[in-house]
This record gives structure tokens, C-alpha cells and sequence, in this order.
């Protein structure tokens, strides 16, 4: 079935590769579902989408893409269970032969095969740098090769990293079923957190080196869209999908020529995406009412209300200190106060902000931290204390472990100190 | 997050180590570099030649100028070295405090700078 007669005309790299990742999740949940074996089934649709890259474009893609994926993999899953187990030869085929895998299924069984995977990739078992590689091979489609570079780590090590996610998988014990749904909501909170990693990791100017380094935020945004359509009532996907166009809009305008990192109050707002800023605002706007209200939902509210200023100075700041309230009362943590402080700072000034740090100096999950001392730098800035302001941006600066913002702090104090 | 660990020395505290006691230290140190490779964590492990094979290289005039050095005026000077990749600063922690020569001589944990900014 491949090659053949009625298949389309030679696409580019690119268009398979795209078509590939797309299929990937939905090729290995119904392998999964089929035989078990997540890490043998695994291997076996990585090893099927080499071939495919290598043969479609000179043969073309097939009619039925995700047929031929299944009977490659499954062949391939086959070989290595004949070569691990002799014996059980014939019983593998005839059981292939007795139930063909592209068998009408009753609808929707594909969707709840790949969310079934996606739940599995992010298993609690798993470490969270290890929930992150897993999910994007297997779920992604990316090589192993891919995701190493995106990460900046030797092949080998991310080899290493997703075999043992396989294996501490296996030793779990987990079977391939969908989470009770008592367990449900923890669980999709660990797949929507490692979602927002992805993104996050990839949020930069430096990531992506085209063909060879993939481009996480994309990834990311692919991967939560693709949630967003198996799972449309959830409000709290849609959020995170709403959260990461928004922030992603603005991509352009954050990063100078240089590499440089640009705050939200100097950039140039006409390089902002106004198609993903729509997109998001159309989405944030649908989920908040659904509801029940979740912190991606608020947190993307805070990026629809910026992104729908046209400076930082006509910015519904009382809007966004109610938003970072309701924050805190869902989600409550030591960067949501600093945000927080952040907009009272804009809405009454800089001294109630400072006075709202003072009080989160004594959080040990922030005292030390880089983002504490640059946030009291910008408030010190805002109140005029240019002295104050410069050694708190040098302590952040000391204090972060981000390449960009030591260069962006730095640089703010010694304009400062001139 | 990528973290350095060193661990510092001297060849005074090297020769003074007993020779039988060498074989269970490597032993000692592989187990750890295989430990960690295999979680995907450790990316490399190295160790130094001797301070007397280093060398200052400049450029003087365009051209390449190597004179031996540095003359360290520190009683001890970096030995080995690791590079990690891990969940994060915790993480770290717990494995330099795995590392053999732990129980003896600290070893110092440097975070990597990252490429891309912390979360928003």
C-alpha cells in the first residue's frame, strides 16, 4: 500500500512532517490500546514515521497515511516480539491477521486512545524533566535527536531520559485506561502544567534553530490546541490555550535586534500579533463564563488585558489587580504576590506596592529570589529612589539563573547609575 | 536547569591517598557517573590532567602566544567536573550530595546560566 497509484503529489519535508506529528499520538494509542507494550509501541511508530519521512516523498504519500503508519509500526512491533520471543511467533499473527487494526471503531475511540496516551506521558511517576521528553515524542512526534537540541543536551542523555520514563512507566504499573475520575482533575493539572513548561522552555528569542531545533512555544501551542479539540468543554485547557497565544502574540516585540530582553512597558505594541491576540481573546472569552474559573482562565484574562492596551500607562491596571485577587484565592503562591504588588504598585502608587513587598521579604520561598529583588528594583524606580533601584537591580541580577534577564538587569541599573 | 559540580584538589592529596584505596574509589565514582547517566541527568563527567600540564594561551600581535601556567596560588585547583540536567536547584542538591567524594571534601554546585528567560 505504498506509493501506489492515487497517491497525492510529492509534498515537501516539511508537510509530512507536520502530517506525521499530527498522527503520531492517535497511530501509537491505538498500537498501545491494541498490544500494551507502551515502550515497545513506542519505538515501533518512531522506527514507522523514519520510514515514512525517508519514502514518502519519493513514492508519496499514501491514501490512507495513518493505515500505512499502523502497518508499518505494527510489523515492526512484531519483528522485535518475534525476535524477543520465538515461540510466540504464530500466536502474534494470527492475532494481527484475526483483528486488522483499521477496524470501523466505534467513533471517537481514536480521541480517547490519544488522550489516554497524554495522560500516560505525564504520569506522576515520572520526574518532571522526563514528563516533558516523553510527552513530545510520544505524543509530539518529535525525535529523540530534536528534542535533545531543543534542550541543548547530548542525543544520548535525552535517549537515556525517555527510556527510563518508559521504564519507571512499566514499574508503575500503569495500564493504558484513562484516570478514574476522582483522579481526573490532578491528573489533567499535571498534563496542562507540563503543557505550560513546554512553552515556557521555549519562550525565548535563542530557541530553535529551524529544521534541527524545534520550536517549543509552537510545540506547545500545537499540543494545547490539539487538547483543546479533544477536550472543548474544559475550561481550563481553553485558558491555557488562551494564556499561551497571548503571551505568544507578543513575541516579536519582546526580544530587540540584539537578543535583547524588552519589558512589556517598552515594547513597540504595533509587532504584536493581533491574529493571536483575537484568537486568545475569543477563547478567554468563551471559557471564563463555561467556567468553573481556573488560574490559567485568570492568568490569561491578565494577558487579554494588556494585550488590549494600547500602552502600558491607558492599561486597565484596577482590572488586573482584581484579576491577580482572584489569583491569589485560587492559586496562591509567593510570584502571584509579587504580581500582585506589581498592580497595586500601578494603581496606587509605588509606595503600598514596596510596603506589599516588605511583607513578602519574610516568604522563604522568595526571600533570595532574583524576582523579589528585581520587582523592588522597578518599584524604587517608579518612587524616584534611583540609588535604591540600582542596588536591588544588581541583586537580582546576581541573583537570577537566566542568560537574558542578567543581561536586561544589569543593563537597567548601569543606565540608571549614569 | 544544567548545573556544574566540582570538586577541587592537589596532588599532595592525591599521593597521600593509600594506592589500594584508589581502585575503590574510581569504583566508587563510576557507580555514581552510571547512576546518573542512566536517569538522563548526568550529560559529562570529567576530570583534569595536573595543574603542571596547563597552559596561558594569549593573543599577542594577532598571533598565538601558549606560556605554562597559571602559577595557582590557591593550595588546591579543579579537579573534575560534571555537567547536569535536572529538575531543578533540590534536585541538584541530591545529587552532589550522592557524589562519593562527598563524605570528605565538599563539592561546590554552580547553576548554569539558562538561554531563555525564567516563567513569567
Amino acid at each position: 500500500m505504498t506509493g501506489a497509484p492515487g497517491a497525492q503529489s510529492a509534498p515537501g519535508a516539511r508537510d509530512i512532517g507536520e502530517l506525521l506529528r499530527g498522527l503520531a499520538p492517535e497511530v501509537l494509542g491505538a498500537l498501545v490500546r491494541r498490544y500494551g507494550r507502551f515502550g515497545a509501541c513506542e519505538d515501533a511508530v518512531q522506527e514507522a514515521m523514519l520510514e515514512a519521512v525517508t519514502s514518502w516523498p519519493v513514492r508519496g504519500v499514501p491514501g490512507s497515511p495513518k493505515g500505512w503508519l499502523l502497518t508499518v509500526a505494527s510489523r515492526r512491533l512484531i519483528d522485535d516480539v518475534r525476535s524477543e520471543h520465538a515461540r510466540r511467533r504464530r500466536e502474534q499473527e494470527d492475532a494481527a491477521a484475526a483483528a486488522p487494526l483499521e477496524q470501523p471503531r466505534r467513533p471517537g475511540a481514536d480521541h480517547d486512545d490519544s488522550l489516554t496516551l497524554l495522560f500516560l506521558c505525564c504520569h506522576p511517576a515520572l520526574s518532571g524533566p522526563s514528563q516533558i521528553a516523553l510527552t513530545l515524542r510520544a505524543v509530539g512526534g518529535l525525535s529523540t535527536a530534536q528534542i535533545a537540541a531543543a534542550f541543548l543536551v547530548p542525543e544520548a542523555t535525552m535517549a537515556q531520559r525517555i527510556s527510563r520514563a518508559k521504564e519507571a512507566i512499566r514499574a508503575s504499573g500503569a495500564r493504558f485506561e484513562m484516570p478514574g475520575s476522582a483522579e481526573r482533575p490532578a491528573r489533567l493539572g499535571i498534563v496542562l502544567h507540563v503543557l505550560y513548561l513546554i512553552f515556557n522552555e521555549g519562550y525565548t528569542a535563542t530557541a530553535g534553530t529551524g529544521l534541527t531545533a524545534p520550536e517549543l512555544s509552537g510545540e506547545a501551542i500545537r499540543l494545547t490546541r490539539w487538547l483543546h479539540r479533544l477536550l472543548p468543554a474544559d475550561a481550563e485547557v481553553t485558558g491555557l490555550l488562551a494564556l499561551m497565544l497571548l503571551t505568544d502574540a507578543r513575541r516579536a516585540a519582546r526580544t530587540g535586534p540584539d537578543g535583547s530582553l524588552i519589558p512589556l512597558d517598552e515594547q513597540d505594541r504595533s509587532l504584536w500579533d493581533s491574529a493571536k491576540i483575537a484568537e486568545g481573546l475569543a477563547l478567554v472569552s468563551a471559557a471564563l463564563p463555561a467556567g468553573p474559573v481556573g488560574p490559567y482562565q485568570v492568568q490569561a484574562a491578565i494577558a487579554a488585558v494588556h494585550d488590549e492596551a494600547k500602552s502600558v500607562d491607558t492599561t486597565d491596571w484596577p482590572q488586573i489587580l482584581g484579576l491577580y485577587e482572584l489569583l491569589e484565592q485560587l492559586a496562591p503562591g509567593p510570584m502571584v504576590s509579587l504580581n500582585r504588588a506589581v498592580a497595586v504598585a500601578m494603581v496606587a502608587g509605588p509606595a503600598p506596592g514596596l510596603e506589599l513587598l516588605r511583607e513578602l521579604e519574610s516568604d522563604r520561598r522568595l526571600a533570595g529570589h532574583h524576582r523579589l529583588h528585581a520587582t523592588r528594583a522597578h518599584l524604587l524606580e517608579m518612587s524616584g529612589d534611583a540609588r535604591g533601584a540600582v542596588a536591588s537591580y544588581r541583586e537580582a541580577a546576581r541573583r537570577t539563573t537566566s542568560l537574558p534577564e542578567r543581561r536586561y538587569l544589569t543593563g537597567r541599573a548601569a543606565r540608571l547609575a549614569e | 536547569m544544567k548545573y556544574l559540580l566540582m570538586i577541587y584538589g592537589n596532588q599532595e592529596k592525591w599521593e597521600s591517598m593509600p594506592a589500594d584505596a584508589w581502585a575503590d574509589a574510581i569504583a566508587r565514582q563510576e557507580a555514581f557517573n552510571a547512576k546518573y547517566r542512566q536517569t538522563g541527568e548526568l550529560l559529562g563527567s570529567y576530570g583534569l590532567a595536573d595543574a603542571a600540564q596547563a597552559k596561558l594561551v594569549r593573543r599577542v600581535n594577532g598571533l598565538p602566544a601558549v606560556t605554562d601556567g597559571p602559577y595557582l596560588e590557591t593550595k588546591e585547583y579543579m579537579a573534575s567536573f560534571w555537567l547536569l540536567d535536572c529538575d531543578g536547584q533540590e534536585r541538584a542538591e541530591q545529587i552532589a550530595a550522592d557524589m562519593p567524594f562527598a563524605d570528605g571534601e565538599p563539592v561546590e554546585l554552580w547553576p548554569v546560566l539558562h538561554e531563555s528567560a525564567a516563567d513569567q
